[in-house]
């Protein structure tokens, strides 16, 4: 019903969300798209809960409607358990395969989340961004920009909004030198693997 | 580049604060300042970026009363210049935001008011367009971060034309949402950098006799304001319906998507107002006319809807106004929220057009996963050892009262170490009147930017009516909640460049207090020091406890620039046997426990390697992993 696309950014503090957020924001200036990048947090510095709404699109009201989300990136698999209010039954989720459990509390395991997860939506794609990131950038640093790549090879309505070009262009707006060309690795790699796992 | 420096015709993706921060250079200010406060701290923050550049005066102010000061002395000499602040510092800065409604300005004065719906960092969601009224100042609100970059620029105009104060209100949703802007102007060559200040008695000394007839002159720009403003503080869109809604600052942005869901953009007329204190009066006044059903949405309290009553029982309209019956009046509002309201208002719509598959069922469930303090973080190391060391010295039932930062966050288990949280400041001035009224032992918890902000009147009233409380100074030397500001006991300015530092150990042994430095990294050490502390305490003492390091995201972001390896800890499984000392005693998110193990272990990458775990194991099971930097403690 809404014209607008929305996309929900999720995990916890310090992942790299906002950048994330950032990310997308410059490749819709790119696209010549209109978006609002909300960054919902609470007080902190690190450690909570995050989401982003990315809404993308004519129009100015930043949070996306519990149900409206086109599609999810979850960073960590609690905070994508968390995330699926936002979900309909439409929507696309990638999920980063990655549990972080907050201190002192009782979690359900990664496989339980990810199965309860299926049972609701019909297209779930766990991600190994961690082991990308690493493998190109020895860190787990990059992982955001893996979900992206990850997420504009599955999701072809993502993908009609924010070409592949697009993206790399914000990604060489952000970073530069060494991070730039890492990045723009990691990138190209995650892109080709969520082509891969829709058989594209 | 900086996007805020960014040339006219190019379109930069900008924060809402960002934006704000880049109307006011267009419009020319040469000062900024600010005390830093979520969701405000970004304006003058990307303007401390760029002040040196443009030759401007940008400075963090030790709180909101003295920045709003400083900027506007500026403005009462001729040179243009912004203060911002979060609604609750608004507070502090009240008494000369009155004052300054009274004198008026001889060049733009801007008055950033960043109001919190949804309470997503503060203490309360208190709404600021009320101060509007108390002062006489008007209130510009945008409806975007998009238009807060033309709002700024507008409220500098407004301030220019009548020569007065302009509160530019913003909510959180605006403040940190980002959003493609194109600049419509380059920056101002050279803005007006130097000022005159006018010897002016009867404007700036406001005794009785000058106050009576300023009123006189206030009241008359306020009038002048209320019918004399228009566009583009007030848009009809669509005008002439029977049903009228009035939506100001994002409440708009929700109405007109909202609308646009439903297709009724052409049965409906839209005010749009971006003034909201006072409404201006004449397009209030056009669609009341027209109108049969008005109503108004807006965000947190019934500000416009009063006064939109107000007028048509003035003029004896015939329409009905609702508000509060439609759109909550706690909370921030969404285009969900708005959505139903107008669902409910118009009664012509489905109003489950989102269909959420609902939580997550499982067991055990998502858990919660509130703000905690970070890996590494020396307030867990300084909670740890006061609480060991108090237990130590058989002080028991401690009161701990509390104060505004990161540190808030010991307010959970393990460490409850904060019990109250009112305001900047309040941990020793509550501590203090406790101390008058119960028994117990108090220990006043406070940081160090929130010290210097309002806990210094704090102390020195302790120390001269005789309270009882030891105060403790958590001095990690940077306000690190709101993103790393520097402060007087940071030794830099807001722009990079050294000055003196103003040690709190200094001011609290001027003031009277035995004053106790410890570092939260040495845990043994200072449960040590603090014993003997304690025993002058119970002596009858005025005891002051600073602990002090460094905030571990800053010394990571060192560690990685200056290439340091800082120590990482692991667990031996071993030595280990699964008592859970260290997870229960810190809390520390690096230390996790796997459903199907008994043990703990430590996520290396988390690890900031502050070494409070292995300081707390029994068993010795805890050591690093890595052979750190030989100088990495001096990053602390």
């Amino acid at each position: 019903m809404s014209k607008r696309f929305n996309l929900v950014l999720t995990g916890v503090g310090g992942q790299g969300l906002i950048t994330l957020g950032r990310l997308i924001g410059e490749a819709c200036i790119r696209a010549g798209l209109n978006v609002t990048v909300a960054e919902v947090h609470g007080m902190s510095q690190r450690g909570g809960s995050v989401i982003v709404h990315v809404r993308i699109g004519e129009g100015d009201s930043p949070v996306i409607p519990v149900g409206g989300a086109h599609h999810i990136i979850a960073m960590e698999v609690l905070e994508a358990g968390r995330s699926v209010r936002y979900a309909n039954k439409d929507t696309v989720m990638v999920v980063n395969d990655l549990i972080l459990p907050p201190p002192l509390a009782k979690y359900p395991g990664k496989k339980d989340v990810i199965e309860a997860l299926k049972s609701k939506l019909g297209r779930v794609y766990l991600y190994d961004a961690e082991g990308v990131s690493k493998r190109v950038m020895g860190t787990p640093i990059s992982s955001n920009i893996a979900l992206l790549g990850f997420s504009l090879g599955v999701n072809p309505a993502l993908e009609d909004l924010i070409g592949k070009t697009d993206v790399e262009e914000a990604i060489e707006a952000i970073f530069k030198g060494k991070a730039l060309e890492l990045n723009m690795k990691v990138f190209e790699e995650a892109f080709k693997e969520g082509k891969a796992s829709i058989g594209g | 580049m900086n996007p805020i420096l960014a040339r006219k015709g190019e379109t930069v993706l900008l924060m809402g604060n960002e934006a704000i921060a880049r109307g006011a250079l267009e419009s020319g200010i040469c000062m900024a300042a600010a005390y830093p406060g979520t969701p405000s701290t970004e304006i003058v923050e990307t303007l401390s970026e760029v002040a040196k550049d443009l030759k401007i005066w940008v400075e963090w102010s030790v709180n909101e009363k003295v920045a709003f000061e400083t900027a506007y002395a500026a403005a009462i000499s001729g040179v243009k210049s912004l203060t911002a602040m979060k609604h609750v510092g608004l507070n502090v800065a009240a008494d000369i935001l009155m004052s300054s409604a009274y004198a008026g300005v001889k060049a733009g004065f801007v008055v950033v008011s960043a109001d919190d719906p949804g309470h997503y960092s503060s203490q309360n969601e208190q709404d600021n367009r009320w101060y509007g009224f108390i002062s006489h100042i008007p209130v510009v609100e945008p409806s975007s971060p998009r238009e807060a970059y033309h709002y700024t620029k507008e409220a500098f105009k407004l301030s220019e034309k009548y020569g007065h104060p302009v509160i530019l209100r913003t909510t959180t949703r605006i403040s940190h949402t980002r959003q493609p802007v194109t600049l419509d102007e380059d920056l101002p060559e050279s803005p007006v950098c130097k000022g005159v200040f006018e010897k002016a008695i009867d404007r700036w000394v406001l005794v009785p006799g000058h106050a009576r007839k300023l009123k006189m002159k206030l009241l008359e720009v306020w009038r002048k304001i209320q019918y004399d403003t228009g566009e583009p503080f007030a848009k009809i869109i669509n005008p002439g319906m029977k049903d009228v809604i009035i939506a100001s600052g994002i409440a708009y942005s929700h109405v007109e998507e909202a609308l646009r869901i439903l297709g009724l953009e052409s049965k409906i007329t839209v005010l749009k107002l971006n003034m909201p204190v006072p409404v201006p009066r004449k397009p209030v006044e056009e669609v009341l006319r027209n109108a049969e059903r008005v109503l108004v949405v807006e965000e947190l309290d019934p500000v416009v809807e009063k006064q939109v009553k107000s007028i048509s029982s003035e003029l004896g309209l015939g329409c009905k106004v609702y508000g509060k019956e439609y759109v909550p009046e706690n909370d921030e509002l969404s285009l969900q929220v708005v959505y139903n309201g107008l669902c409910r208002f118009l009664d012509k719509c489905e109003p489950r057009i989102w269909e959420s598959v609902g939580d997550l069922k499982i067991e055990p469930a998502i858990p919660p996963r509130p703000p905690v303090l970070c890996p590494g973080c020396p307030h867990r190391s300084s909670y740890y050892i006061v609480k060991t060391a108090l237990n130590k010295a058989g002080i028991r039932n401690v009161i701990f009262t509390g104060d505004i930062g990161c540190y808030t966050l010991g307010f959970q288990k393990p460490f409850e170490t904060q019990m109250t949280s009112f305001e900047m400041g309040g941990a020793i001035g509550v501590a203090h009147g406790l101390s008058k009224v119960v028994d117990e032992a108090i220990v006043a918890v406070v940081g160090d930017s929130t010290f210097y902000h309002a806990g210094i009147p704090g102390v020195i009233n302790l120390v001269f009516n005789k309270g009882r409380a030891v105060s403790l100074i958590l001095d990690n030397s940077i306000t690190a909640m709101t993103g790393h500001q520097p402060h007087p006991g940071t030794g830099v300015t807001a722009v990079g460049e050294p000055t003196v530092r103003i040690m709190p150990e200094d001011i609290l042994k001027a003031v009277g207090f035995e004053t106790y430095v410890i570092n939260p990294l040495k845990v043994k050490e200072s449960i040590n020091t603090l014993g003997k502390a304690l025993e002058e305490f119970k002596s009858g003492k005025k005891i002051a406890i600073i602990s002090r390091a460094r905030c571990a995201l800053e010394v990571l972001r060192d560690a990685r620039k200056t290439k340091t390896v800082l120590p990482v800890y692991k667990v031996d499984p071993e030595k280990c046997t699964g008592c859970m000392a260290c997870v229960n005693l810190s809390a520390c998110p690096a230390l996790v426990v796997d459903p199907d193990s008994r043990k703990p272990v430590i996520i290396e990458d988390l690890c900031a390697g502050c070494g409070l775990c292995a300081s707390i194991c029994p068993f010795k099971a805890i050591s690093t992993a890595n052979t750190p930097s030989q100088d990495w403690e001096k990053l602390w």
